[in-house]
């Protein structure tokens, strides 16, 4: 199932709604739509962050299998960011040297199971799966 | 839907879903609380890292007074969450 959303963090209860149906849908267990809907919103508001002034929708395709869900994220004119790399979050750090903000690839790619990123004619394409246990 | 309030007993209670969108309602409210206190996740169903964001700028504002947040009946994914971040070194986090 496929869908473009607007460029706004306002669209993220659309986004859920959408997800959350086709998962239901789809017989996903709990233990994968947690994971699968925070990574649909770190790679989302991650575009929308990014690329604040891009007309352009934002396209999600979520496909279910095996009780396993793979998403589909696709931004059109815009500069490349890999969200694979590495993104040197140190996660012991004490408190008083942190900052709030840059957690959020980190998770997404501590809590799939691929990640994938492609860049071609100024478009991102960004996939991952979460299976099943 | 997302909704934070005072419990009877002077506890943090949170419900919902905390996403970014989300997260402006939570600041607010967290930016009120000045002494120690009780942050009840019971029904707390999801947080992403915007939430996570608003959790550690309150625990510094309130550590930084001598003061903290306690996380009580933090469900499975929000802990691996938690876990993922590094927060059980700078929160005092109990499951639920």
């Amino acid at each position: 199932m496929q869908k473009t959303f607007p460029r706004s963090i306002d669209a993220l209860g659309d986004i859920y709604a959408f997800s959350e149906q086709i998962m239901a849908d789809g017989g996903i267990g709990d233990v994968v739509r947690f994971p699968v809907h925070l990574a649909m919103e770190e790679l989302f508001t991650n575009m929308v962050k990014y690329c604040p002034d891009n007309a352009n929708d934002i396209q999600l395709e979520i496909d279910t299998r095996d009780g396993g869900v793979a998403v589909t994220l696709v931004d059109v004119d815009v500069d490349e960011f890999d969200v694979t790399a590495e993104r040197g979050v140190d996660t012991s750090m004490p408190l008083d040297g942190r900052v709030p903000g840059g957690l959020g690839l980190h998770l997404v790619q501590q809590m799939v199971d691929s990640l994938e990123y492609e860049y071609h004619d100024r478009q991102s394409t960004v996939r991952f799966t979460k299976e099943s246990g | 839907m997302f909704t934070i309030e005072f419990g009877d007993n002077g506890e943090i209670l949170c419900s919902g879903r905390l996403d970014a969108a989300q997260c402006a309602r939570a600041e607010e409210f967290l930016a009120s609380v000045d002494g120690s206190s009780t942050l009840d996740f019971a029904r707390l169903e999801y947080i992403s890292s915007a939430g996570l964001g608003i959790l550690l700028k309150t625990q510094k504002r309130l550590v930084e007074n001598g003061a903290g947040l306690r996380i009580i009946n933090v469900n499975n994914h929000i802990h691996d969450v938690f876990r993922y971040s590094g927060f059980h070194s700078i929160f005092e986090i109990e499951a639920g």
